[in-house]
């Protein structure tokens, strides 16, 4: 076994704990730990599957902007110690539990059962310049939408945040 | 790198399918709404995740799923900002961000 081998289980191990401290745990701080734990672990296999721009974007957007946004409305809703603990009753918890089984075993299924023509395992070097070359010329209409909706979400965000004070 | 497990298709898919269980069971289970927004995040994750396995593997000479990934962080990004404003406005006018005891409109 090769030392990036041990490195990728690793990674794999720490994606799925986070994810799983993410559901379970019983406060909002540590559920945030966890995603940025899960975020961290994604990065880790961009890298590994040769898509480096991708994993420095992982790591300034969610862990650098999200994470902190989450952080903050945590902050401003209030004392967390006098909330109740995350857990609701167990029923909503088997229920949850049977849906997220259903869903795991029917993809699980059409994974293995697809044949995926041409898998190649051997990468190809992608630079970032084909990246940039590739938004810019032949997704340039999806950008620009893009960078369209951010603005009006951002724009709708502060008007909410205007109009509610003035109520009071 | 040659590794026998970091070739192998199978473990990013189940990696990716895993944060969608545990998406939809935060969804179902969890009881404010910021950890449901939360989980959101882990679902689109695995979306992410899966458009740039599906990219390295099935069509490693172009690069189209690494730019819907970025497009999915941008997605990502503008749905909390908003979620996040609405959650916070909830919170001023009802003091809870409990989706159950947030019953005004009942009935």
């Amino acid at each position: 076994m090769l030392l990036a081998d041990i490195v990728f289980v690793i990674i794999v191990l720490i994606t799925m704990a986070g994810a799983t401290m993410t559901v379970l745990s019983g406060s909002l701080i540590y559920a945030l730990m966890g995603l940025i734990a899960t975020m961290f672990g994604i990065a880790g296999l961009y890298i590994y599957l040769s898509a480096p721009f991708i994993a420095m974007m992982q790591i300034l957007i969610y862990v650098g902007a999200i994470s902190i946004l989450i952080a903050f409305a945590i902050m401003l809703a209030g004392p967390m110690f006098k909330r109740p603990k995350e857990w609701t009753k167990p029923i909503k918890f088997i229920s949850g539990v049977i849906t997220a089984l259903i869903t795991f075993i029917l993809f699980i299924s059409v994974i293995m059962r697809a044949e995926w023509k041409g898998l190649k395992a051997e990468p190809v070097k992608t630079t970032t310049s084909d990246l940039g070359r590739a938004l810019f010329d032949k997704f340039m209409l999806p950008f620009e939408l893009i960078s369209l909706l951010i603005v009006i979400s951002i724009i709708g965000a502060i008007m909410k945040a205007l109009y509610s004070r003035k109520e009071r | 790198m040659t590794g026998y497990l970091l070739n192998n298709f199978n473990i990013y898919m189940f990696v990716a399918l895993f944060l969608m269980c545990c998406g939809i069971l935060g969804i179902v289970y969890r009881r404010t709404l910021i950890a449901m927004l939360i989980s959101v995040e882990l679902i689109m994750n695995g979306a992410g995740l899966n458009f740039v396995v599906i990219n390295r593997f099935l069509y490693p000479e172009r690069v189209n799923g690494q730019v819907f990934t970025l497009f999915i962080m941008g997605i990502a990004a503008a749905e909390a900002a908003i979620a996040l404003a609405i959650i916070i406005l909830i919170f001023r006018r009802f003091k809870k961000i409990e989706a159950d005891t947030l019953k005004e409109m009942k009935d």
